[in-house]
């Protein structure tokens, strides 16, 4: 790998890697129109920007949006992490380390959280906090959060630029009125920077508290909706919530993970095969560094 | 046209002294194309609000009157002379052609609230007016507790306590004589006095200076358009809210109205205080109306 290719363009020895195609997949007029979308994105934190949404070989809804974010930044020098809900190994996530392995030969992949320059993730946010030189890429299966609420896109798009949000307020209250709660469990919807709604994509409510007032950059890319959206770093993220039913995260009692023995984690249950249920980190590199240090003896 | 609103009753008292809560100036809105002729080519004398040139609907034009706090003005005429178009112009459903208005609550009465940019004009919309549809089911989401309808008011007006917002609702909702036993029941269950009652718990909720009312009895039976009006009149008696009622019953706005707006072809033909142009009307269209309902 040199670190001499600082503006990756396509070259012969690239073009190795996966004959016929450009480095990073994409051709370098569709990247730069995705940067541009990204660029306005982060200028208006929430605001959901059209953007021409590429073909790429993997199905539709099966992550394009964050793949396209993806594939658009890399370059020398980069440190790519992928993640399905939470784990590396994940069918959805190997295909797309091994794209950005095979069009980007000067891209490094990592499961390791902390080494990551660019983590593209799936209805998670790692446990480990990110750093101001890192960017989350989330995908997003549905962009728009008033959906709910409003099924004609002009008329929420309308209700985007006039900030009207009492629809989305008064679905919230009938929430509590019929179920004495919030019920809504993943894809929390939460104001930024005090003037877009935005959903945070399927996430459960345990990470939401990450994307408030971040050091690290989240990008979120819906590719069958063609839309993506940005929360800059150190940007203000509130979930709606209520003064006498505020927002809460998913709580896990006294419960710990059966493989590391993390009690801060967001956990998953796994049913054993004689019936019980065993409790293990959703975020494997959070779960194994944890091993490894313990085996290690530096935990 | 410009109406002169002296007010030969309250001349040189302390009503003169108060700015108007709302002032509204010309206000204008065309369905169509649009052309140089369409202002001129239509209104009362041409007896038509549709543009012989282009064929644009001059739903209203010039429309003018002020509106001083907690006061009612009326505004009859009859179906398709603009009262529907004028009041939707205001509560921002649609765009003005062109005019201006101004709220006493929005910069001090001094920016025309159709200039305001789309945000703020939802904020004036949310903070300080309210408005009743002529038909329930505009106004109300029928499909979420009745309940439900009020808070979103209130929701919009950035209340953010459930209790808070339960007990102003029930509060409004009693007051408008629906038992608070059916506050989270859905307003499609209702009789239609009922969810008009429903509309206006709705329009007062979050404190507003002005509320529109659009034609709120004319769908009802007439023993129940006693009640609803009875209703109002208690709440012209006790709130400080301004109303302008659209109505084409001559009965309800000498009821409710100190003053009155006659509108024929989009035009406003006649202002003044109610009884002196129920008594003593001028214009013809006017005179006509009058004659022809037994008061
Ligand atoms: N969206 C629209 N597109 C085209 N024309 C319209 C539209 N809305 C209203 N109009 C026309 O504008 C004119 C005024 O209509 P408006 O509804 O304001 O009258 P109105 O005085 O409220 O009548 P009514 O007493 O029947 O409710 C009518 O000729 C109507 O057909
Ligand atoms: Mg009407
Ligand atoms: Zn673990
Ligand atoms: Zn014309």
């Amino acid at each position: 790998m040199t670190a001499t290719v600082t503006n990756p363009v396509s070259t012969d020895q690239q073009a190795e890697a996966l004959p016929g195609y450009n480095y990073a997949f994409l051709d370098e007029i569709s990247k730069k129109a995705i940067r541009r979308s990204l660029l306005k994105a982060v200028a208006l934190p929430g605001y959901q920007v059209p953007f021409g949404s590429r073909e790429l070989p993997i199905a539709r809804g099966w992550g394009t949006g964050g793949l396209q974010i993806t594939l658009a930044l890399i370059g020398a020098g980069d440190t790519v992490k992928v993640i399905d809900q939470g784990e590396d190994d994940s069918v959805n996530a190997v295909n797309i380390r091994r794209l950005v392995e095979r069009t980007a030969p000067d891209v490094t992949t990592t499961t390791e959280t902390g080494t990551a320059t660019i983590i593209q993730t799936r209805h998670r946010v790692p446990e480990q906090p990110l750093r101001e030189d890192q960017i989350l890429v989330l995908q997003v299966p549905l962009p728009e959060p008033l959906r709910l609420v409003e099924r004609r896109e002009a008329e929420t798009r309308r209700m985007h630029g006039e900030a009207d949000y009492s629809r989305m307020w008064v679905a919230l209250y009938e929430d509590i009125v019929q179920n004495g709660r919030l019920t809504r469990a993943a894809g929390y919807p939460a104001l930024v920077n005090g003037r877009h709604v935005m959903t945070p994509s399927p996430i459960p409510r345990w990470d939401l508290p990450q994307l408030h007032m971040s050091q690290h950059l989240s990008l979120f890319g819906a590719g069958r909706e063609k839309r993506i959206y940005a929360v800059p770093p150190l940007t203000s993220v509130v979930p709606l919530s209520f003064e006498d039913y505020p927002f809460t995260i998913e709580q896990f009692g006294d419960r710990a993970c059966a493989r590391c023995g993390s009690t801060t984690s967001f956990l998953v249950a796994i049913p054993n095969e004689d019936g019980s249920v065993e409790y293990s980190c959703s975020d494997s590199d959070w779960c194994y560094s944890r091993i490894d240090a313990q085996e290690h003896g530096t935990a | 046209m410009t109406i002169t609103q002296t007010d030969p009753v309250n001349a040189g008292q302390t009503f003169r002294d108060t700015a108007p809560v709302l002032r509204v100036e010309n206000l204008t809105r065309i369905f169509g194309p649009g052309c140089p002729d369409c202002v001129a080519r239509t209104g009362p004398e041409a007896e038509t609000n549709t543009c012989p040139t282009c064929g644009s609907v001059v739903a209203c034009a010039d429309v003018s009157f002020e509106l001083r706090p907690g006061r009612t003005i009326g505004i009859v005429g009859e179906s398709g002379s603009g009262k529907t178009t004028a009041l939707r112009c205001l509560y921002g459903d649609l765009a003005p052609t062109s005019g201006r208005a101004y709220l006493s609550v929005y910069r001090d009465g001094e920016r025309d609230i159709f200039e305001a940019d789309p945000q703020d004009r939802r904020r004036i919309r949310n903070f300080h007016l309210g408005m009743v549809y002529q038909n329930p089911s505009q106004g109300l989401n029928l499909l979420i507790s009745s309940g439900g309808n009020v808070a979103e008011r209130l929701l919009a007006a950035e209340w953010r306590k459930v209790a808070a917002i339960r007990d102003r609702a029930a509060g409004l909702l009693g007051r408008m004589e629906i038992p608070v036993s059916r506050m989270d029941e859905i307003p499609a269950n209702f009789s239609g006095g009922m969810q008009q009652r429903v509309q206006v718990a709705k329009a007062l909720a979050n404190g507003p200076v002005v509320v529109l009312l659009d034609e709120m009895t004319s769908g009802l039976d007439v023993s129940v358009q006693a009640g609803v009006l009875d209703l109002m009149q208690d709440i012209q008696r006790q709130e400080q809210v301004a109303m302008v009622v659209v109505s084409h019953d001559l009965g309800v706005v000498r009821l409710l109205c100190e003053r009155t707006l006659v509108m024929k072809n989009g035009r406003v033909v006649e202002a003044g205080v109610t009884d002196q142009i129920l008594e003593d009307p001028h214009h013809p269209y006017t005179q006509l109306l009058v004659s022809s309902v037994n008061m």
